[in-house]
């Protein structure tokens, strides 16, 4: 920038300068001429403007010299010739023609001058055979230039030279807040992870950036806590099933046992095995569902079809219950299809578990227009208490504590649909009234995929 | 019949070899990689049980090379579950099935005799065990020349039962064939199924044919009082 500034100021000087030297001799030029044309033939006023003002004039030092019609100089300031002999100034400008730019030349005793050259016409005469020749000593001017120009070199590298120090010391000082918080963001480990930047204490450039920090330090914290419950709530449910497996292969071994005892207590050890596996798989699914985006395999499919699928699984077992099961509705839905049928399973699976002989339950589709899907299952069973509706969608949670209703069920299945649904982007709600009955939801919303979905026979 | 067992994991190749060759299966272990596929190309076998993780060369390569030199050895595949996109790469790969780890013996025997079964065997459209029939185009069944009242899905267990008979079929085998899906379910609705079969089945006669085999899963068969 200074360099520009400088550059700006040097040439709009020496333009300056440049035109009032032009704009002098130009004048002058003109002004013989109109003495020329319009004084006697002698023209005295001319003879005394050439020979006794410009020797005269001090501080501008100029000459001039009429050329009369035969090339011969008629009247010149003394010591023009010596200085500034005729073949020195350039070609004259015509007689209409108005003096605008000389030229500069150096003169024999080393000076630099201005010259210009225009004919005239003097009185009487028809034919513009004089010529008038000006020179004006620019020297000074060149020196004050010269002067000048140096002057804003010195000034310019120095300029540059100290903001540039200027600006690394700034910088350094504006960057000082920034390597606190590089500091104190050493402190924050996965151990210390309530440390926060505090975003008030900071100054006001770094405030939101400190803001933002704490926010995404209150993100993590709350993933890690969550991971580190989960980890805790599988290793617990664990405990179970291996207390049972430790338990019976311990009792087996404390006496002399028939094989067909061996046999019975391996046979249920296979069964724990299994029911570890099922935990496991699922708890390993939803730690997965939480994380980053898990492999969705979309297609579209007929959902009534879907769900009368899995009606059709459940038939034994609602039959051997007395609930009458129904299906109802019609869609397309766009989805996993794995995961749809797992999810309308679960939930059929706790309808059928918590409704009574005699019950009924619904499972209906409702498609939205260009909105998605909507998949019902409501049954007639024993409800869900208020309190515990807002949880039971949680992990491990089962309404009734002491899971005397359903050795198998983990209390995973509801928090299986939440994630399935999370997964699809949709939503699950329930709806349950005490003594009447549970409807549980799920929107499946329309897709917005990049790719089309492919088209699966279900 | 030669099976070829490829799988690093020594305990799991142990009991692979014992339950195998006590059924009657001639076994080899190659428990890694190159070993599994150098040998796969060398000797002919009748079925590949393939591990995906093995050391030096995975499962992948083992079955491309294979299929590549042309051979159609039939392949199970053995892989852990958190890789869905194992079981479609597999099977687009050219393999016949796959197990997820970890699995029941009884059902890894059960995918064995079923590939191994696969060709061109006629299935008879009436099937009979002593008194029990089944007219399989007309979904009719009786005993003792009673007509027995079953669902569809109950002639589906039913006829699986008496196609395999003597043959203890898992539960994973009966969810897949009769109602194709693989759900995981808090309810034992196989067992339920089965329970309510037994009672048109079994129950009103004398002779007992659905056999529970615990942490195997069912058989249907004749067996002596």
């Amino acid at each position: 920038m200074l360099v520009a500034a400088a550059t700006y100021l040097y040439w709009s000087l020496v333009k300056d300068v440049e035109r009032d030297d032009n704009d002098f001799l130009a004048n002058k030029i003109q002004e013989c001429r109109r003495l020329l044309g319009e004084g006697p033939k002698d023209a005295p006023l001319l003879a005394h403007e050439i020979q006794t003002e410009a020797a005269a004039s001090q501080f501008i030092k100029y000459f001039v010299r009429l050329v009369d019609s035969r090339g011969q100089p008629a009247l010149e300031t003394p010591g023009m010739s010596r200085l500034l002999p005729m073949a020195a100034f350039p070609a004259p400008i015509e007689v209409w023609q108005t003096p605008s730019q000389g030229e500069v030349r150096k003169s024999l005793a080393g000076a630099h001058f201005l010259l210009m050259a225009g004919r005239a016409t003097a009185q009487g005469e028809s034919e513009p055979e004089r010529t008038v020749q000006v020179a004006l000593d620019v020297s000074s001017d060149e020196a004050l230039i010269a002067g000048y120009r140096w002057k804003l070199l010195v000034v310019v590298v120095l300029g540059v030279l100290f903001s540039g120090m200027a600006g690394v010391l700034v910088a350094r000082r504006g960057l000082h807040p920034l390597t606190a918080m590089a500091r104190a963001t050493e402190r924050i480990s996965a151990s210390h992870l309530h440390d926060r930047m505090v975003a008030d204490e900071w100054p006001e450039e770094l405030v939101s950036l400190a803001r933002s920090f704490d926010q995404m330090l209150d993100r993590l914290e709350d993933s890690f806590k969550r991971l580190s419950q989960f980890s805790a709530d599988l290793a617990h449910e664990l405990r179970t099933p291996l207390n049972n497996l430790r338990g019976e292969a311990g009792v087996a071994l404390s006496q002399g046992r028939t094989p067909d005892e061996y046999r019975q207590t391996l046979e249920s050890s296979l069964e724990e095995y299994a029911r570890l596996t099922r935990l496991i798989d699922n708890m390993l699914f939803l730690a997965r569902a939480e994380g980053p985006e898990t492999g969705l395999t979309r297609s579209s499919f007929d959902a009534r079809q879907a769900i009368e699928v899995v009606r059709e699984y459940y038939e034994a077992v609602a039959e051997d219950r007395a609930v009458e099961v129904g299906c109802a509705g019609q869609g397309t839905v766009e989805a996993d299809a794995v995961l749809f049928r797992q999810a309308v399973s679960n939930l059929l699976s706790n309808a059928l578990n918590f409704t009574p002989r005699g019950g009924r339950v619904v499972i209906e589709v409702k498609e939205h227009d260009r909105n998605g899907v909507e998949v019902s299952v409501a049954d007639t069973g024993s409800g869900i208490p208020p309190e515990h509706l807002p949880r039971i969608f949680d992990r491990l949670y089962r309404v009734d504590a002491a899971r005397s209703q359903h050795p198998n069920g983990a209390g995973l299945g509801l928090a299986i649909v939440k994630s399935i649904m999370r997964l699809h982007e949709g939503t699950v709600e329930a709806k349950s009234e005490v003594g009447q009955g549970t409807k549980i939801t799920l929107q499946f919303p329309a897709c917005v995929s990049k790719a089309p979905p492919k088209l699966t026979k279900m | 019949m030669r099976v070829l067992v490829i799988e690093d994991e020594l305990k799991t190749a142990a009991y692979l070899r014992k339950g195998l060759s006590e059924n009657g299966f001639s076994v080899e272990v190659c428990t890694d990689g190159e070993d599994g596929l150098h040998q796969a190309l060398a000797v002919e076998s009748d079925l590949l049980i393939l591990d995906v993780m093995l050391p030096k060369l995975d499962g992948w390569s083992i079955l491309k090379a294979l299929r590549q030199a042309g051979k159609q050895t039939p392949v199970l595949f053995l892989t852990a579950r958190d890789l869905v996109h194992d079981k479609v790469k597999g099977l687009e790969l050219g393999a016949d099935d796959y197990l997820v780890k970890p699995f029941d013996f009884s059902e890894l025997l059960a995918r064995v005799r079923t590939i191994l079964r696969r060709g061109p065997a006629r299935q008879p459209d009436v099937l009979q065990v002593t008194d029990l029939q089944l007219d399989v185009p007309r979904r009719k069944a009786a005993r003792a020349g009673i007509r027995l009242d079953l669902t569809a899905k109950e002639f589906g267990l039913l006829e699986l039962l008496i196609r395999r008979q003597g043959e203890p079929v898992s539960r994973t085998i009966i969810a897949e064939q009769v109602w194709d899906v693989n759900f995981d379910s808090d309810f034992n609705v196989l067992e339920v199924a089965i329970r309510r079969l037994r009672s048109k089945v079994d129950d009103p006669f004398p002779k007992k044919l659905i056999h529970t085999i615990r942490g195997v899963g069912y058989v249907l068969e004749e067996r002596p009082e």
